[in-house]
């Protein structure tokens, strides 16, 4: 690769430091405008705090929020990975009868808009789904060991219930694009490779794990990483099923405490740093891929 | 292959039967029995609530306080159970209750008839009332609630409160714009994007404290007086009749009126918050 040395023109400069003076400006104007008695020496309690009695550092209620985001993310992520592997298996295979139900799931669930089904799903098929395997017992089991295991995977126990609903809410709507990807990652591999490996006398099962799927991983990993990091944004959206994640803290704190901008604007810098880890995490992902990839 | 395609379609089966069938039959086994004594066998009384200061909040700990914690949280005690505060969005609480997802809802609703088609009322616990702030840029020198009755004026409100309702009766030529949350509400005001906000009592109160210089109050008290009341799921005798005497029970003691005043006219319990 030909390296070109960046340099940095005078006009780079005056263009840099006009755009800026535009957004000090931009800003100044919004915060004049908005009549607002700005308090963000209260925001750090909210973050982390002693607690009176251990004398310990705990968790304050925005970075509790933030735990169950991560976890509900996490859950979402495994869950729809395997729907979407699943179904994006079914879409490219030869059965007719698995092609019609990878591609009925996609086109289902790519149609409506997330915030509907979520309702529905918590409101009415969560509703039976749930009680079917047993899961609105687990909420008594408070003080079991088992309930010890289950506040760290998923959320205390009395919220189990609804965590699991908006996590298989979130992870069904997030395996139809993961679906799509991994299809389109399949499709992607020259027919070529599929009728050599055949030819050497490879299964099907085995064509896809030797020869098909490394090729396609490498294909499908930005696409994929791109659905990861809006699986953490999406969880949001789980908030109007009052599953108490960094949104649905940062409202409630809002409502109590007033202090509107300022939490918004904690809870956006959080989402960031979060995605942006996401991001750089599935990056170095990709280019161990790649080295794994050169011929030794 | 044939083994595995005949097992998979097994599998469909048996979950398709399991949810049209299976699940409908778990819930109307629960639902012989009065909410009262479900409460009683599960051990935890599930409360379905939302941040409304003062009467729900969450503390610096994340610990929730308000009226309506305290109100629930002895009823738990007096029946022997544990409670557990079901935070909801406020405008999905009644889905929430008429689906399961909590018990009761102990949440500062006041009584409406039209809710109460939908939802059992207990008595009144508390009686709470609307008031209004105003902003000083957008409406300044008006007195009165009438002189907010006019078209072009804006009144800002909490979504699916009874707010909506108090203003479409009380306003009804004011153009009304609704917020999810009441912070959202009040911030419209503060900004002067808004003439005025319709609140329950007292937080229009304390907002025109806490801004001086931005909003006043046009309005003396209240200008309705509503009655909050738990509500249950219909069709529920017993528990509507152990609500109805709990509250009387309490009332007589003079319990409510003391932590209502406590939660409403000091401000001891605002260090708590922030």
């Amino acid at each position: 690769m030909i390296q070109k040395k960046i340099r940095i023109t005078t006009t780079d400069l005056l263009l840099l430091a006009g755009i800026g003076a535009v957004i000090v400006w931009l800003l100044y104007q919004a915060t004049l405008q908005t009549e607002y008695k700005w308090n963000w020496p209260a925001i750090p309690q909210y973050l982390l705090r002693v607690d009176e009695q251990s004398g310990r550092w705990v968790p304050g209620l925005i970075l509790q929020g933030v735990l169950v985001t991560l976890r509900l993310s996490l859950w979402a992520t495994v869950l729809a990975l395997v729907i979407g592997t699943v179904m994006g298996l079914f879409r490219t295979g030869c059965s007719r009868y698995r092609r019609m139900i990878g591609s009925g799931y996609v086109a289902l669930i790519r149609n409506i808009p997330v915030l509907v089904w979520i309702f529905i799903f918590y409101y009415f098929i969560g509703d039976r789904l749930l009680p079917a395997i047993g899961i609105n017992r687990a909420m008594l089991m408070d003080g079991t060991p088992l309930s010890g295991i289950l506040s760290l995977l998923m959320a205390e126990p009395s919220r189990v219930p609804i965590f699991i609903s908006g996590a298989i809410a979130l992870a069904v709507y997030e395996g139809a694009y993961i679906t799509e990807i991994i299809r389109a990652g399949i499709q992607s591999i020259d027919k070529g490779q599929w009728e050599a490996s055949s030819g050497l006398g490879f299964t099907r099962a085995q064509q896809l794990r030797h020869i098909i799927f490394p090729q396609a991983l490498r294909r499908m990993m930005p696409p994929l990483a791109g659905q990861f990091i809006s699986t953490i944004k999406d969880s949001a959206i789980v908030s109007v099923i009052s599953i108490q994640e960094l949104t649905f803290q940062g409202m409630e704190l809002m409502a109590a405490t007033f202090l509107t901008f300022e939490v918004w604007i904690t809870i956006l810098g959080i989402y960031f740093v979060l995605c942006l880890i996401c991001s750089l995490l599935v990056e170095r992902f990709e280019r161990h891929l790649k080295k794994e990839a050169r011929p030794a | 292959m044939k083994i595995v395609k005949r097992m998979t379609q097994i599998v469909f089966l048996a979950v398709l039967v399991l949810t049209l069938v299976g699940a409908p039959g778990v819930n109307a086994a629960d639902r012989q029995d009065s909410v009262v004594e479900q409460v009683i066998q599960r051990g935890v009384l599930r409360v379905g609530m939302s941040t409304f200061v003062p009467w729900a909040m969450k503390d610096k700990t994340g610990k929730l306080i308000g009226f309506e914690i305290d109100v629930a949280t002895r009823l738990a005690e007096e029946m022997g159970v544990k409670v557990a505060f079901v935070p909801t969005k406020w405008s999905g609480i009644i889905p929430a209750l008429l689906t399961g997802k909590f018990d009761v809802i102990i949440g500062g609703m006041g009584i409406l008839p039209s809710r109460n088609l939908k939802v059992n009322f207990s008595h009144p616990y508390d009686f709470t009332g609307m008031s209004l702030v105003a902003s000083k840029k957008m409406a300044a020198g008006m007195t009165g609630i009438e002189a907010f009755n006019k078209p072009d004026i804006i009144i800002a409100v909490r979504l699916g409160s009874t707010a909506v309702t108090a203003t479409k009766k009380y306003l009804p030529k004011a153009e009304i714009r609704m917020f999810d949350d009441e912070a959202q509400a009040y911030q419209e005001v503060i900004n002067g994007r808004v003439h005025a906000v319709v609140g329950s009592a007292p937080t229009p109160a304390f907002q025109a404290i806490k801004y001086p210089d931005k909003l006043f109050l046009p309005i003396e008290g209240t200008f309705t007086r509503e009655p909050i009341g738990f509500a249950v799921r219909k069709g529920d005798v017993d528990t509507l009749n152990y609500f109805n005497n709990w509250i009387g029970y309490v009332a007589a003691e003079g319990w409510l009126k003391d932590r209502k005043s406590y939660w409403f006219e000091t401000k001891d319990w605002k260090s708590q918050i922030q």
